[in-house]
C-alpha cells in the first residue's frame, strides 16, 4: 500500500481547517470542568449538606456510563425535545438551526466535571488541615482561606492528574463523530472521500491530535513547578517579564501624571 | 478580661472537657499543664472555634459568646481579636515568611498591602528573622518557622494569644529560641494561654498555672504554689513524674 504524501498534506490542511472546532470542543469543557470540578470537590470535602451528597451520587452514576453512550443519549434527547422546549420559552430557533457541536460540548463538559471533581478531591485531602485552621485563626473566612491558602496549594498536586484529563479530553473530543459533529478527524477525512486515501487522512488527524496534546502537556506542566523553583523555567520567566513590564508601565504612568501635575502647577504660577 | 465558663466538649461519647472555667486578666500569662489526653489542646481549640464546644460561655471584654451556638459573625469577631500559635507551626506553605505575617492583616483586617508589609517586616525583625522574609517555610528550621508563627500572631495585635504546645515539635536545641520570643511577647503585655510541657519555662513566665486532668481543672494558682506546694495529690504525682522523666533525658 502506497502512502501518498500529497494526499496526506491535503488531509493535514483540511484537518487543520477544523482545528478551531476541536479547540472549542476541548477548551470549553476544560474550563467548565476546572471550575465545576473544583466547586463540586469543595462541596464534598466540606460536607456541604445536600449538595455534597448529590455530587457524590451524580459523579458515581456518571462515571459508570461510557462517554459515547452518554453522547448519544444527549443527542436523542436534544433532537426530540429541543423544539418543544424552545417553543415553551418562546424562542423561534428550531433544532435544525442549532450547531450540534453544543451537544458534544455539553457531554464532554459533564465528563470533565466528574473527572476533575475526583482529582481535585484527592488534591484537597493532600493539603494539611492545619493550613485551613491557621487561616481561620488569622481571621480569614472559609472562602478566603479556600481562595488564598488551600486552592493555591492543591493546584500543584492536581496538575499531573489534570494533565491526564486534558490530554484524554483532546483525544476524546473525536468521539463526537458518533453524533456527527464536524471537527479535526472529520476534516482530515474529507479528501479521502474523493481519493480513498484513508490511511493518509487518519495519520494526518493523528498528527494534529498528537501536536495538540503535546503542546497542552508542556503548558500545563509549568504549573507543576512549585513557586520557589519557577525562576528556572522559560514559561515563568516570560510571565515575570510581562508582569514586570506592566508594573513598570504603571509606574511610568504615575510619573507621567506627576510631571503633568507639576507642569500644570507651574503654568498656573506663570 | 477573658473569662470562660462551664466549657463542655465530647468526641462521640468520649467526654474531653467536663465543665472547665478559667479567668485571664489583661496581660496575664496562663499556663495549662497536664498529662496528654487531659483536654488542654481541645480547650484552646474550642476557644478559637477550631472545635465546636458542646456548651460553655466565653467573655472577651465586651464580647459575649455562647460557644455551642455562636453565629458566624461572633466566631469571626472572636478570631479577629485573638491569635493562635500551633504545635506544628502551620505556616502557609504557599507564602513566604513575609506574606505569612501579612496575610491576616491584608485579607482579614483590610490593612493596605504597603502598611501590612511594613508591619510584617517590623514583626519579623522583632523575632530576629528579617533576613528570612523572602523564604518559603519549607526552607526554614522548625525554630524559625515557629518564631514566624509567633510574629504572625503578634502582628495582628490580639488581645490574647493561644499557644498550643509551641515547642513540642522542636528539636531540643531549637526550643530556647522560641521560648525567648514568647518571653518577649509576655514582656509586651499581651495576654497568653499556653499549653506546654516545658515546666521550668511555665514556672518562670506564667502569672497563673492551671493543672488539668481528665477534662477537669484539678488545681490552679500562682506558679510558686503549684510547683512548690501543690495541694492535690494528682498534681504532685504528675509534676514528680515529669520532673524526674525530663531529668533522665538530660543525663
Amino acid at each position: 500500500m502506497a502512502f501518498h504524501l500529497d494526499y496526506f498534506l491535503a488531509s493535514l490542511v483540511s484537518g487543520l481547517a477544523y482545528l478551531p472546532r476541536t479547540l472549542l470542543l476541548v477548551s470549553l469543557p476544560l474550563a467548565l470542568g476546572l471550575l465545576g470540578g473544583l466547586v463540586l470537590a469543595a462541596f464534598r470535602v466540606y460536607r456541604v449538606p445536600v449538595l455534597g451528597r448529590l455530587t457524590a451520587l451524580g459523579v458515581s452514576i456518571y462515571q459508570g456510563v461510557p462517554i459515547v453512550v452518554a453522547l448519544v443519549i444527549y443527542n436523542l434527547l436534544f433532537m426530540s425535545l429541543f423544539n418543544d422546549v424552545a417553543a415553551f420559552f418562546g424562542v423561534a430557533t428550531t433544532v435544525a438551526e442549532v450547531d450540534i457541536i453544543w451537544v458534544g460540548i455539553f457531554a464532554l463538559a459533564l465528563q470533565e466535571v466528574t473527572l476533575m471533581e475526583e482529582s481535585f478531591r484527592g488534591a484537597f485531602y493532600s493539603v494539611p488541615a492545619g493550613q485551613r485552621e491557621a487561616a481561620l485563626a488569622c481571621g480569614l473566612t472559609e472562602l478566603q482561606a479556600l481562595r488564598r491558602i488551600i486552592v493555591p496549594q492543591l493546584v500543584p498536586v492536581a496538575v499531573p492528574m489534570l494533565m491526564n484529563h486534558v490530554v484524554g479530553n483532546i483525544k476524546n473530543s473525536s468521539v463526537v463523530i458518533a453524533i456527527g459533529v464536524a471537527e479535526v478527524l472529520t476534516g482530515a477525512s474529507i479528501p479521502a472521500a474523493r481519493t480513498y486515501s484513508f490511511l493518509e487522512s487518519y495519520v494526518a488527524a493523528g498528527l494534529i491530535y498528537w501536536a495538540l496534546a503535546t503542546a497542552a502537556e508542556q503548558l500545563i506542566g509549568q504549573w507543576e513547578i512549585r513557586p520557589e523553583a519557577r525562576q528556572s523555567s522559560w514559561f515563568w520567566q516570560v510571565c515575570a517579564r510581562v508582569r514586570r513590564r506592566r508594573t513598570v508601565t504603571v509606574a511610568q504612568q504615575e510619573k507621567r501624571g506627576q510631571v503633568h501635575a507639576e507642569l500644570e502647577a507651574y503654568q498656573k504660577i506663570l | 478580661m477573658l473569662s470562660l465558663k462551664h466549657i463542655r466538649k465530647s468526641f462521640d461519647r468520649e467526654e474531653v472537657l467536663r465543665d472547665v472555667s478559667l479567668q485571664v486578666r489583661h496581660g496575664e500569662v496562663v499556663s495549662i499543664l497536664g498529662p496528654s489526653g487531659s483536654g488542654k489542646t481541645t480547650l484552646l481549640r474550642c476557644l478559637d472555634f477550631l472545635e465546636r464546644a458542646d456548651g460553655g460561655e466565653l467573655t472577651l471584654d465586651d464580647l459575649h459568646v455562647d460557644l455551642a451556638h455562636a453565629k458566624r459573625r461572633d466566631v469571626l469577631a472572636m478570631r479577629r481579636r485573638t491569635a493562635f500559635v500551633f504545635q506544628n507551626y502551620n505556616l502557609f506553605a504557599n507564602k513566604t515568611a513575609r506574606e505569612n505575617v501579612m496575610e491576616g492583616l491584608v485579607t482579614a483586617r483590610g490593612v493596605s498591602p504597603d502598611e501590612a508589609r511594613k508591619k510584617a517586616e517590623e514583626a519579623l525583625a522583632w523575632v530576629g528573622l528579617l533576613d528570612k522574609a523572602g523564604e518559603y517555610p519549607s526552607r526554614l528550621s522548625g525554630g524559625q518557622q515557629q518564631r514566624i508563627g509567633i510574629a504572625r500572631a503578634v502582628v495582628l495585635d490580639p488581645e490574647v494569644i493561644f499557644l498550643d504546645e509551641p515547642t513540642s515539635a522542636l528539636d531540643p536545641e531549637l526550643v530556647g529560641e522560641v521560648l525567648n520570643v514568647i518571653r518577649e511577647v509576655a514582656r509586651r503585655g499581651i495576654a497568653m494561654i499556653i499549653v506546654t510541657h516545658e515546666m521550668a519555662f511555665a514556672r518562670e513566665v506564667s502569672h497563673h498555672v492551671v493543672f488539668m486532668e481528665g477534662g477537669r481543672v484539678i488545681e490552679e494558682g500562682p506558679p510558686e504554689q503549684i510547683f512548690s506546694q501543690p495541694r492535690e495529690e494528682r498534681t504532685r504525682t504528675f509534676l514528680k513524674r515529669y520532673l524526674t522523666d525530663s531529668n533522665m533525658y538530660y543525663i
